[in-house]
């Protein structure tokens, strides 16, 4: 079995993708194997009111309760978020939390941000961030978003530590820098952009952070998943139950999904 | 629905876990390494759905890699090349065709550029039957870059890889791209047409398919390759300017992984002009060919066979 915690559904404003309604990114998953996803709302993050994404995203993911696991999306600039982030969590409903510092006009450490995290800190969710949704030296014109940089992660890490995080689409993450952040035992890395062979990223994460820090993703609809279905397989260096964990154990157990 | 993973060790782990650099790794962690296993093929019941079936023994040449991090000396440092090749390994990909460019926008003397193909032609005698070079010049160095292109030829190397010192619209390159058809030999150039203000900036002078197009018309039996499609930059962009220049081949290196630049490829330009590569991001460069709705055939063709064929033009 394989859990994908770095997938989307919606519309991206700026490509064509090969999937947008959850009907087809389940259709994309089949393809590669993948049996459930974390999936976020793409219009949460470029409608103004962001919630409206997260509705939208809580009706397409209703028929695939099985397969799509829905993460909330919250805007801490906007009026009313902290009733919006009251509703979308609790038993049944959004299983992590993401902010998007770069594309809501805020930062982590900034007033926003700070508020955003105690409240996700408190509501005992994960929270979710995503480093980028595409390479920035294709962006469109309109696309401002820089790539989120790992220091203000860290310090969000040390100013909360009871809060825990899911680092997706993330490249160049030193275990160390996360270790002395205090994040082993609080963190689940996806491999979208990370290496295990030749490079030896994830091998070194594993080592520094523990197997349970490292989770299956693809990046999926943005990207090809054939990369990280390799990745998985040529994790055969560790015991089976071990990459089991990586396949799909961790991404539950993180997530509160049990079974 | 649930998925079958058949998750279970490889008998290659104990290379690839000493080449990755594992083992010392866990040792700092103060973590027990893991016991390595036999050697031996790898087992069905490593297979992960989703893959093609026997995706691994798919005959692979990677047209544009390279070889960093070691010199030509008696004591180089082997490592880095020692796991490109475990990683090579790993995925199947057969033979690697690599350079040691000059990058960070260096206007780099001969000396410097004999010394990086120097570390080339050492990984090639190193690894003879994995490694072929590309010999990276300079075109402002004249008609010392073209000796250059000689020396490396003459010693096994099967092309010219240039960087983004010059346009290939400049007038510079032509005696480049001249000495490319008189010794037959392959022009891998890298390219990108970058968007983002601040990319741009850092390598102005980087080419875009249109600076590929305009050199290909001036010299249409040049073996013309447009390096990383995936390398950075508006690759739906790159793919359109394209259609009009079928003399340009393109490589599916890079590390935008982007779901369905193969594809899109296919349709609007032949897969036949596709030259599987990867260029350092080699899980992910497999893994898009792989996931790309393809017929067997038209997969062959982009993991070895085009590649192969501009190849025998060389002896035609």
């Amino acid at each position: 079995m394989i859990f994908d915690i770095n997938a989307y559904v919606g519309h991206y404003p700026f490509r064509s993708l090969p999937a947008r309604r959850a009907a087809e990114v389940v259709a994309l998953m089949d393809r590669h194997g993948i049996d459930r996803a974390l999936v976020s709302s793409l219009p949460a993050v470029f409608y103004r009111d962001t919630h409206r994404g997260n509705e939208e995203l809580w009706s397409e993911v209703q028929p695939w309760a099985d397969r799509l696991v829905p993460v909330a999306t919250v805007n801490p600039k906007y009026a009313g978020w902290e009733r919006d982030l009251a509703t979308m969590t609790g038993p049944g409903k959004a299983r992590a939390v993401t902010l998007l510092p770069e594309h809501h006009g805020y930062a982590l450490d900034d007033e926003a941000g700070r508020a955003a995290l105690a409240r996700i800190a408190a509501s005992g969710m994960p929270l979710l961030l995503t480093q980028r949704l595409e390479d920035r030296r294709q962006r469109h014109a309109w696309d401002r978003a820089e790539d989120l940089a790992i220091g203000p992660v860290v310090a969000a890490a040390k100013a909360f530590p009871a809060l825990r995080f899911i680092l997706s689409n993330w490249a160049g993450l030193d275990g160390a820098t996360l270790t002395a952040a205090g994040l082993r035992g609080r963190v689940l890395i996806d491999f979208a952009r990370l290496q295990v062979v030749y490079r030896g990223e994830v091998p070194k994460l594993i080592a520094a952070l523990g197997v349970e820090a490292v989770a299956f993703g693809s990046h999926l609809p943005f990207d090809y998943a054939g990369g990280s279905l390799i990745k998985l397989e040529n994790l055969d260096f560790l015991p089976p139950e071990d990459r089991e964990r990586v396949a799909w154990r961790n991404a539950e157990k993180f997530l509160g999904l049990g079974r | 629905m649930r998925h079958q993973t058949g998750l279970g060790p490889s008998p290659s782990r104990r290379r690839f876990v000493q080449a990755s650099g594992l083992l010392g790794a866990l040792a700092l962690a103060g973590r027990s390494a893991p016991a390595p296993a036999e050697e031996g093929p790898s087992p069905a019941a490593a297979a992960v759905r989703g893959l093609p079936a026997g995706w691994r023994a798919m005959r692979k040449v990677d047209a544009h890699n390279h070889v960093f991090g070691l010199g030509q000396r008696p004591n180089s440092d082997w490592a880095e090349v020692e796991r490109l090749i475990a990683a090579a390994d790993k995925l199947g990909i057969a033979r690697l065709y690599c350079s040691r460019p000059v990058t960070a926008g260096v206007l780099a003397n001969i000396e410097l550029v004999r010394e990086s193909n120097n570390a080339v032609l050492a990984a090639m005698r190193r690894y003879p039957d994995r490694i072929g070079g590309y010999c990276f010049v300079q075109p402002g160095n004249g008609s010392a870059a073209l000796e250059e292109i000689d020396r490396c030829v003459d010693a096994g190397m099967i092309g010219v890889k240039l960087y983004n010192q010059f346009k290939y619209s400049d007038p510079a390159v032509f005696p480049v791209a001249e000495k490319c058809i008189a010794r037959r030999i392959l022009f891998l150039g890298h390219s990108a047409f970058l968007t983002d203000p601040r990319a741009l900036a850092a390598q102005p002078r980087t080419s875009h398919a249109l600076d590929f197009g305009a050199l290909s018309r001036r010299y249409p039996e040049l073996m013309l390759i447009l390096g990383h499609i995936n390398g950075g930059g508006d690759w739906e962009w790159t793919i359109r300017a394209l259609r009009d220049f079928p003399n340009v081949h393109l490589d599916t290196s890079g590390s935008v992984l982007e779901d369905d630049t193969i594809g899109r490829c296919v349709r609007e330009l032949g897969h036949r002009r596709l030259l599987f590569a990867t260029d350092s991001t080699m899980e992910g460069c497999v893994g898009k060919v792989l996931s790309a709705d393809l017929t067997p055939e038209q997969r062959e063709d982009i993991f070895w066979r085009n590649y192969q064929r501009l190849l025998d033009r060389r002896t035609a």
